[in-house]
């Protein structure tokens, strides 16, 4: 297959070109990464993500094939610059935190080792600093073990960004840590990595960190990059069974408008009271001058006491984006997509509108329904539920889905 | 969980490690015990045995712990190899290293040849105790401490250098610390065995009071020699075995199960 990549940066930080084969694995790769840049490295298990990350690290040899960071070389045939001079970070799932060291300290040895050689007593000083912004002030002299799973993973984060990496790798920083944590984590290295403007590559197979955490995406399937783009025009073309059990999600990438998510083509989604909270309370510099107003807080707070009070969607009513809309994501699940064939009367909270099928698919969990619109929505449904509404393509249906099923993320 | 009658035989090899030396101390003459131990036969050996196993201890971590890293981070088909090589001296009989030693450094031997033509001289001397010593004890410490380090594995020291550490700071500040335990116990046993060596320093070094006369020797000395007590041999058995027991305690207390 013939692997697919666009130059996305005439003046790219990172560049690599590697081939390597393991066994019946093989490995071929070009990819790059701008300055600044996030990009999400999407895959299933055994696709080689994490042999990428680890040529990238140096941690391991490419039968042929170039790595160059700002045009110096880190690998060529022959040739691997050992971790220690490559300037690559790397955060896995276990935060590998050294057990003999405190949490201070263990942010102070990068601090001493790493770009910034610091001596010991600014060191120390400076990983206050770090436990500050991971949000665990008062903690630094914690042994690792004193600490809990998401503790740990949060000063990991500090101790790779403390050695000051010109690129760190992610690989699956959020797969060790339980539901509620996850998210707290993913929230705290899109803003950490923003503040410091760390170019990133994030390993990952959940979807939401790619919305959440990259500007863009590469799919890699049996050592080979299959597809990249922006997250939502990869997902919404998928171009292989992996990135279309991905895709298995309805994905909503728009804009916060009055405590909702407005959709490109003018639908709203109203989502989960907690997640309209986060949406409208955190309100971090994403970009300057953004700031949530108090209409749209007030919104978003009727919204979580009272949910009648939110207009349901409708595709008639486009409601514009202006240039204070912070940018956000909708996620829902296909399964949590009622489909009907008529208007329905009870205004319940729901988002509802309607729609053309544009198709009808065998789903792993019963047909899976595509809808018009941008984005197109998928539902799914039992074969006798289609059967019974006499689905056929081009019949219009309404759907709707319950603020409670829909997650939001700001991106 | 375990079935019952495995205390049977746990009972029996309990006792069988444990009775003796209680035998020993049924044999003890506990009122001339204080002028026998503090005779020179006995505070000569004494202080010989502490001195040459202190160094032996030392002359081991210098070399073995370089030696346990090389074979802990090495391929699994070169660790095998040096690993069964390092294995040697400890299921040797030490007699066997004894003359393996003079047939290495003694006057005519391979390499003594040389020595003794630039006038040094190694067998029959304090320094050969503490070869000898070094011998048997430093496959203790070795396999002690790579044991460590494998279970430590490379996972923290690849973390450390892609945080931009080099190789001797990761060596020093985390690979180090991390074997602490697997190095404290290796170094304990070691110690314990050069302090018990007999039958490498018997041959090799020979058994001459004040030079080579170490503490298992005074006590094999004692025991066979003509006019001395076997009074005598349990006295200092007792010595050695309290410097073991109080190594053990003062290690133990402070770390934990040193030798798990």
């Amino acid at each position: 297959m013939t692997p697919i990549f666009r130059k996305s940066a005439v003046n790219a930080l990172l560049e690599a070109d590697l081939q390597l084969t393991r066994g019946s694995f093989t490995l071929d790769l070009r990819m790059a990464l701008a300055p600044g840049e996030v990009l999400a490295l999407l895959g299933p298990n055994g696709s080689g993500k994490s042999t990428v990350l680890e040529l990238l690290a140096g941690l391991a040899t490419p039968a042929s094939g170039t790595v160059t960071l700002d045009g110096a070389i880190l690998t060529e045939p022959g040739r691997v610059r050992p971790p220690e001079t490559r300037a690559i970070g790397l955060l896995g799932q276990e935060p590998l935190l050294f057990p003999h060291l405190s949490a201070r300290n263990n942010i102070a040895f990068a601090l001493r080792v790493g770009a910034a050689r610091l001596n010991a007593v600014q060191a120390r000083t400076q990983a206050d600093r770090w436990l500050d912004r991971v949000g665990l002030t008062g903690l630094g002299r914690s042994l690792p073990g004193a600490l809990s799973g998401g503790q740990q993973q949060r000063v990991a984060l500090a101790r790779a960004l403390a050695a000051g990496p010109r690129v760190l790798l992610l690989d699956e920083p959020m797969a060790a840590l339980d539901a509620e944590t996850a998210p707290l984590m993913r929230q705290l290295i899109r803003e950490q990595l923003a503040t410091t403007g760390t170019s990133a590559i994030i390993v990952t197979h959940d979807i939401v960190d790619a919305v959440v955490l990259a500007d863009r995406v590469a799919v890699l399937h049996d050592g080979v990059l299959i597809d990249e783009g922006t997250t939502a025009a990869v997902l919404a073309a998928p171009r292989n069974p992996f990135v279309a059990a991905l895709a298995g999600v309805n994905l909503v990438v728009g804009t916060v408008h009055n405590g909702v998510i407005l959709a490109p083509d003018g639908r709203t989604f109203a989502v989960r009271p907690a997640d309209v909270a986060a949406l409208g309370a955190t309100a971090p510099a994403v970009s300057p001058g953004t700031q949530v107003s108090a209409a749209q807080v007030s919104a978003a707070k009727a919204f979580a006491g009272d949910v009648s009070a939110v207009p349901a969607a409708s595709p008639r009513l486009p409601v514009a984006a202006t240039s204070g809309d912070r940018p956000a994501a909708a996620v829902f699940r296909p399964a949590s997509v009622v489909v009907q064939t008529e208007q329905p009367r009870h205004a319940s909270p729901r988002n509802v509108w309607s729609a053309r099928v544009t198709g009808i698919e065998p789903g792993s969990g019963g047909v899976r329904l595509r809808t018009s619109g941008d984005p197109e929505i998928i539902a799914e449904l039992t074969p006798a539920a289609v059967a019974d509404l006499g689905l056929q393509l081009g019949s219009t249906v309404w759907l709707s889905v319950k603020a409670t099923e829909v997650s939001a993320y700001s991106r | 969980m375990i079935p019952r009658l495995l205390y049977i035989p746990a009972s029996i090899g309990l006792a069988l490690l444990v009775v003796p030396l209680a035998g020993l101390l049924l044999r003890v003459n506990w009122a001339g015990l204080p002028t026998l131990l503090l005779s020179k036969e006995a505070l000569e050996p004494l202080a010989l045995s502490l001195a040459t196993a202190f160094i032996a201890t030392l002359l081991c971590l210098l070399f073995g712990v370089p030696l346990a890293v090389v074979i802990a981070r090495s391929t699994p088909r070169v660790a095998g190899v040096l690993r069964a090589l390092v294995t040697i001296p400890l299921v040797l009989p030490p007699l066997v290293g004894g003359i393996a030693l003079l047939s290495l450094l003694g006057r005519t031997g391979v390499l003594g040849e040389y020595l003794e033509l630039v006038g040094l001289r190694v067998p029959f001397t304090t320094t050969a105790v503490v070869i000898a010593q070094t011998f048997v004890a430093m496959p203790f410490l070795v396999i002690a401490v790579e044991g460590a380090l494998r279970t430590a594995g490379t996972r923290f020291e690849r973390v450390a250098a892609t945080l931009g550490a080099h190789r001797a700071t990761i060596f020093a500040r985390i690979t180090l610390p991390l074997v602490l335990p697997g190095l404290l116990a290796g170094t304990v046993l070691s110690f314990a065995r050069a302090l018990g060596e007999f039958g490498a320093t018997a041959l090799f070094a020979g058994n001459q009071a004040g030079v080579t006369r170490t503490m298992p020797l005074a006590i094999y000395t004692a025991f066979n020699g003509s006019g001395v007590t076997t009074d005598q041999a349990v006295a200092l058995s007792l010595l050695l075995i309290a410097v073991a027991v109080i190594i053990l305690v003062l290690v133990g207390t402070r770390r934990g199960s040193v030798l798990s």
